[in-house]
């Protein structure tokens, strides 16, 4: 019983913080010892967060578990609200996860390393508080916290461009988040109740160009951090100059919290102005797609090759998100965590290969498998990953996204075969540039140019265990799809009947899309027939 | 009895575990691993060799009659729905099994003899267990959905083979092209997957066939659209058995090591796509528009692939094309409703091609004795001849395979293909008159390479021919294409020169070939069986093979009634008229390879616009690379052009953003940053509590 007293999240949300804070006080200054403390509480947070959903977290229920509350600010209506369910559950558990593996994965950091595990823990703190606040302001919050860390680890030990990728970063999501504000602001003061609950804004009754005018506000905000084209060009360059294990947290967690943030807000709060968006997120996940792919194509450096690929990655979080049904909105959340670990293990992998290269320049390398037999063996195994190979995750979650927009019956079927179509075109492009990047970089003849640090050689066990770690869960997954699915299912189900119930009464009314189906039912489909010889058999 | 079918989840698992632990022991303890060479092979052997044990088991007992078995348990679940999979054995299922185990089995065996001194043996072997297992996961799978899955990893696994000597860029490019283009095959299957399970809400392909036809017939869903999701799962097919137009990759997968060019791109990967017709037949079979469209592509596939071999010299492209040319006689069976036959081709076909491959792979072995690892020089037609002395095992099991797909009796290919004439004849005579005439052009490249190849006079030494190819292959290497943009003027005159220079270094030890190790020739010998012998289970007086596999449409009765039906002169007609022509082609090869009695030059000169069609393979692989390989590079690179200038520059704003990172960070960078890292995060908690006051 003493366990459920206990404040969780409260406890996972301020351990990293509080250790960060902690760090000048240890007396260490060539990073020897630090490291070992940020990964000891990196293992330490991540083993709390799986004991405390153990032992108090029902897989069956989709309503807020391990819930807190206490005041904060209560002139504001704002209080220290937190707590968990389906939605949230897997992504603070892949925040845990890719976070304590790169700063595993950071280990050979020698400059300022102090204040590097300090961000690193910071970041932690920030990202699961996003992920767990029920409280809007909380949320923003939280949300703030994270990007000054990532500014800072960008702009410090990133690339020869850094500060003006890290500028771009921080004026980009700086700009964007203060949509979530104004969007949290709205939403609070309207009606009588100022509040920041966000149980309870959910439940308030907005006039509708309020509603889509939130909506449009939030859809920026996360937009630019998902991202979604046109608002996607500071990931690339952010990408490119960050430091392997920072480029690990932005692809496996960062881009997430925008996806986490459509479904809990978007859908969630404002279910009435989604329905009269969802159109746009999926032609919007299409664009994301085909052009994240082409471009992703045309780059010849390595880093800026896989994040546009992320990009074409998240558009299908739209598609899903878009679709109205439970195989869309679970496929969703499912691609998330499946492109955070892939993701993660492509930028992790790209890191090594630089670290003996120096050069992020596909051109210049070549032929690097004769020296490097086993990065080039987890290259490979992480390239299949994101071409969505059956066998791994990347597959399961795109192939419940297609069929979930494919047996969603709330659009007209000509506008279904387009986006199928178009994004079914992302199939074919993902391995085309996923295959002759590992073949520019690994195939062929050893390029004499290039000059492979003799003292590392081959991927090293720390390095080999890093990716291994990776591709575990992601095979795991691929094979047996419910390891991942159960931890949300109950709940993306309800979200999919809570959107689906004001379905009938927006397309009702006269704003009706064209894209929609008329009626609920697709008319071609004769259920009844295919319901007989179910019946019969 | 039930027990075999309770643990026939193993056929596929055991080789899966093979390949992981051997996969796991070469990350994990790479030198050990390397070191125990033939422990590695021994072990994944002799699960592969437990499989078809089993396999076998499997088929004695649906062959007695058994009930086919389904066992399935959830794999994917969201609200309502369900995707089960699992494993279902039926007589179809049991002789794929069958298939795959023991030519995998011999595979196996003889890789120890051809890859005894390469350093990627044990790798290999992971691979090659790694495929079975998918393989053999593809062929039990109960609906389409765990199809495809498995589908995917074939061609993973055809990737990661094709591609096993990552040094050579043209295997680096063949690996590539075969994986991209059967995901464009692989994207028309995800397609038609989803339009079917979108009308039916099903992913079982009976199901699927029922739903179908009764949506059809009541007009709730059109027939247009049904032919249409039809089709595009027919593209998996397309692209798997490298049916045209998709069947570019095929030859150019040859770039991999030959056992696997036997297993894979002769045997069983690209006979899946035979597989998965059948499989989905009752699908197919109530669309007329489909099946006509899978008929043609066979048949011309089948005269396109014939065509193409005719003027190969590369021993394993020729046989390449064969393959591609056998796949088209396959997929027309199916395509005019001879399903039985179709699959009987499919099994005759993967003993003789297999044997042939690995055969192949013998004489390159051998050749390699002689003019070093070079595959311009040892798989070269040109360097061989008259290597029967030196080989005979390989030479007498060549000859047989030859004879096979040659079609003349009593040899495996005469009764399969003879069945797929004559029902093709029945469909449509234009069909079998394709199909005859390839018969003929198939007898004659076939010899044309068993000539040039095994008998004559051993060319091997003649240094101008190895200088001429030498050459040749260095040209080709220096611009795969003439459209292929150029590496620089440096590159040109270096390669041509180390080309010329690197010829007493690429002598190999030996002045004459050898015969090859036993591992390589006993499994020859036991493909020779099969191949001389499975045919007769299928013959039409006794047809058991008609018995055994037969369309889910149909009942056992009406099989044995349409056997029963049969015909003796029509048969000896049809069969006449393709053993006739076969008989031509061989006298037409034998009289210009082996007598030397009409020279092949001046027949090519004298049709040159054939000849060079024929040589540039139809100038599909120029075609393709310019629009499709170049045109895409072009439209990224376009697409990246307007991210860069339009979208990013329209969105930063880039007047004010140069001011803001050029000046604001000049001043900020001096400072230290641990103190800005506090500022900011200040100013952010200072917000908040600003509001929370007032």
């Amino acid at each position: 019983m003493l366990s459920t007293q206990i404040p969780w999240l409260t406890t996972i949300i301020l351990l990293p913080l509080v250790a960060a804070l902690a760090i000048p006080l240890i007396p260490d200054n060539q990073g020897k010892t630090v490291r070992w403390y940020a990964l000891g509480v990196g293992i330490a947070d991540l083993i709390l967060m799986v004991y405390a959903v153990w032992q108090n977290y029902d897989l069956q229920i989709s309503t807020f578990q391990l819930a807190e509350s206490y005041p904060w600010i209560p002139q504001l209506g704002m209080n220290w609200s937190v707590a968990v369910d389906g939605l949230s559950l897997p992504l603070v558990l892949l925040t845990g996860f890719i976070t304590t593996l790169s700063i595993l994965a950071a280990w050979n950091v020698t400059k300022k390393p102090r204040l590097f595990f300090a961000l690193m823990l910071m970041m932690y703190s920030a990202q699961i508080g996003v992920f767990v606040a029920q409280d809007m302001l909380l949320f923003f919050l939280m949300w703030e916290l994270e990007l000054v860390p990532v500014y800072l680890l960008i702009s410090i030990w990133g690339g020869q461009n850094r500060r003006y990728a890290a500028t771009k970063f921080i004026l980009y999501t700086a700009a964007g988040s203060i949509f979530i504000l104004v969007a949290a602001f709205a939403m609070a003061m309207y009606g009588d109740v100022v509040t920041f609950d966000m149980a309870t804004l959910g439940i308030k009754q907005y006039p509708r160009a309020f509603e889509l005018l939130v909506y449009a506000a939030l859809l920026i905000a996360f937009g630019v951090k998902l991202p979604i084209f046109p608002l996607h060009t500071w990931l690339p360059d952010a990408h490119s100059e960050a430091s392997a294990p920072v480029s690990m947290i932005l692809a496996g967690v960062l881009l997430k919290m925008a996806g986490y943030g459509l479904i809990r807000m978007n859908i969630e709060m404002l279910p009435n102005a989604h329905v009269s968006f969802a159109p746009i997120l999926a032609i919007l996940g299409v664009v994301n797609i085909v052009y994240g792919a082409l471009t992703a194509f045309a780059q010849t450096n390595l880093k800026r090759r896989l994040a546009y690929s992320s990009i074409a990655h998240m558009g299908f979080v739209l598609i899903g998100i878009a679709s109205f049904t439970e195989l869309g909105i679970g496929g969703a959340v499912l691609q998330m965590v499946s492109h955070g670990l892939i993701a993660a293990s492509l930028f992790f992998l790209s890191g090594v290969t630089y670290e003996r290269t120096h050069t992020l320049i596909m051109e210049k390398m070549g032929g690097m498998a004769q020296a490097m037999p086993k990065v080039f063996a987890l290259f490979t195994a992480g390239a299949m990953a994101s071409l969505a190979l059956p066998g791994m995750s990347g597959f399961v979650g795109e192939l419940t996204i297609f069929l979930g927009i494919t047996t969603s019956d709330a659009y007209n079927p000509m506008f279904k075969v387009v986006v199928t179509l178009l994004a079914a075109v992302g199939v074919i492009l993902t391995p085309i540039y996923l295959l002759s990047m590992l073949r520019q970089v690994f195939y062929g003849n050893e390029n004499s140019g290039i000059v492979i640090e003799e003292y590392l050689g081959d991927a090293k066990p720390r390095e080999v265990f890093i990716a291994a770690c990776l591709l575990l869960p992601i095979i795991g997954i691929g094979m047996y799809p419910k390891l991942a699915t159960q931890t949300y299912d109950v709940k993306t189900v309800a979200v999919a009947a809570q959107v689906r119930q004001v379905l009938p009464t927006v397309i009702a009314q006269k704003q009706r899309s064209p894209l929609y189906s008329t009626a609920l039912v697709a008319p071609q489909l004769a259920v009844p027939e295919s319901q007989v010889l179910i019946a019969s058999e | 009895m039930e027990a075999i079918y309770q643990y026939a989840w193993l056929v596929p698992v055991l080789p899966l575990v093979g390949a992981m632990l051997v996969g796991l022991g070469l990350i994990s303890f790479n030198q050990v691993t390397n070191r125990a060479r033939q422990l590695n092979a021994v072990f994944v052997v002799s699960l592969l060799g437990a499989a078809m044990f089993l396999s076998v088991a499997l088929l004695v007992s649906q062959f007695q009659g058994h009930a086919p078995y389904i066992r399935t348990l959830e794999w994917a679940a969201a609200g309502n729905f369900h995707l089960t999979m699992g494993y279902t054995i039926d007589h179809l299922t049991a002789l794929m099994l069958v298939i795959v185990t023991t030519v995998a089995f011999l595979v196996m065996v003889y890789t120890d003899g051809y890859m005894a001194h390469d350093p990627g043996y044990v790798r290999f072997y992971a691979y090659l267990s790694l495929f079975s297992s998918s393989m053999l996961g593809l062929v039990v799978s109960p609906n389409i959905v765990q199809i495809y899955i498995f589908w995917e990893l074939v061609g993973m696994c055809s990737y990661l083979l094709v591609g096993f000597w990552y040094d050579r860029q043209a295997a680096a490019d063949a690996c590539q092209k075969a994986f991209v283009t059967n995901r464009v095959g692989d994207f028309g299957l995800l397609l038609g997957i989803l339009g079917l399970y979108w009308a039916t809400g099903s992913f079982e392909f009976e199901a699927i066939g029922d739903r179908l036809q009764i949506l059809v017939e009541t007009g709730s869903l059109s027939g247009l659209l049904a032919g249409l999701f039809a089709i595009l799962v027919f593209l998996g097919p397309v692209a798997k058995s490298a049916q045209f137009p998709l069947h570019v990759w095929l030859p150019d997968a040859m770039e991999g090591p030959t056992p696997i060019s036997a297993l894979i791109h002769a045997a069983t990967m690209v006979a899946a796509g035979v597989f998965l017709i059948a499989r989905m037949y009752p699908v197919f079979e109530g669309i007329p528009a489909a099946m006509n469209v899978i008929a043609f592509t066979g048949a011309f596939t089948a005269f396109l692939g014939a065509t193409i071999a005719i003027t190969q010299n590369d021993i394993k492209k020729g046989l390449a094309y064969s393959t591609i040319s056998q796949l088209g006689y396959m997929v027309m069976a199916m395509g005019v409703g001879a399903y039985s036959a179709g699959l009987f081709h499919l099994m005759t076909h993967a003993y003789f091609k297999a044997m042939l491959f690995l055969g192949s792979g013998s004489v390159i072995h051998g050749m390699e004795a002689v003019v070093g690892h070079d595959p311009a020089l040892a798989q070269d037609m040109r360097m061989m001849g008259g290597l029967r002395k030196f080989m005979p095992i390989t030479a007498i099991t060549f000859l047989i395979g030859t004879l096979a797909i040659s079609g003349i009796p009593p040899f495996a290919g005469f009764w399969s293909k003879d069945e797929i004439l004559g029902s093709a004849f029945a469909a449509n005579p234009f069909l079998w008159f394709v199909g005859w005439a390839t018969a003929g052009i198939t007898a004659f490249y076939m010899f044309r390479m068993y000539f040039s190849t095994f008998e004559g006079k051993f060319r091997g030494n003649q240094s101008e021919i190895r200088q001429k190819l030498k050459s040749a292959a260095a040209n080709t290497l220096m611009s795969p294409s003439p459209l292929a943009p150029n590496f620089g003027p440096g590159a040109m005159d270096t390669r041509e020169l180390a080309a010329l220079s690197d010829d007493s270094h690429g002598h190999g030890h030996s002045e004459h070939p050898h015969e090859s190790p036993r591992t390589m020739t006993l499994p020859l010998i036991a493909l020779a069986i099969p191949s001389i012998l499975i045919g007769l289970v299928g013959t039409p007086y006794a047809n058991y093979f008609e018995e055994f596999i037969y369309p889910p449409s149909e009942t056992l009765a009406e099989v044995m009634e349409k056997v029963a039906e049969f015909d003796q002169t029509e048969f000896f007609i049809m069969a006449g008229s393709s053993v006739g022509i076969s008989l031509i082609g061989i006298t037409l090869a034998s009289l210009m390879y082996l007598f030397g009695k009409i020279d092949p030059a001046a027949i090519a000169s004298s049709i040159k616009p054939l000849y060079e069609l024929s040589l540039n393979k139809w100038y599909f692989d120029d075609i393709y690379h310019r629009f499709f390989v170049l045109g895409s590079r072009r439209l990224a690179r376009q697409v990246m052009e307007v991210d860069y200038r339009v979208v990013d520059g329209a969105v930063n704003l880039t007047g004010f953003f140069t001011l803001i990172s050029g000046e604001g960070l000049k001043y900020l960078e001096n400072g230290r940053a641990q103190f800005y890292a506090l500022i900011v995060f200040g100013a952010v908690l200072g917000l908040v509590i600003v509001f929370g006051v007032t």
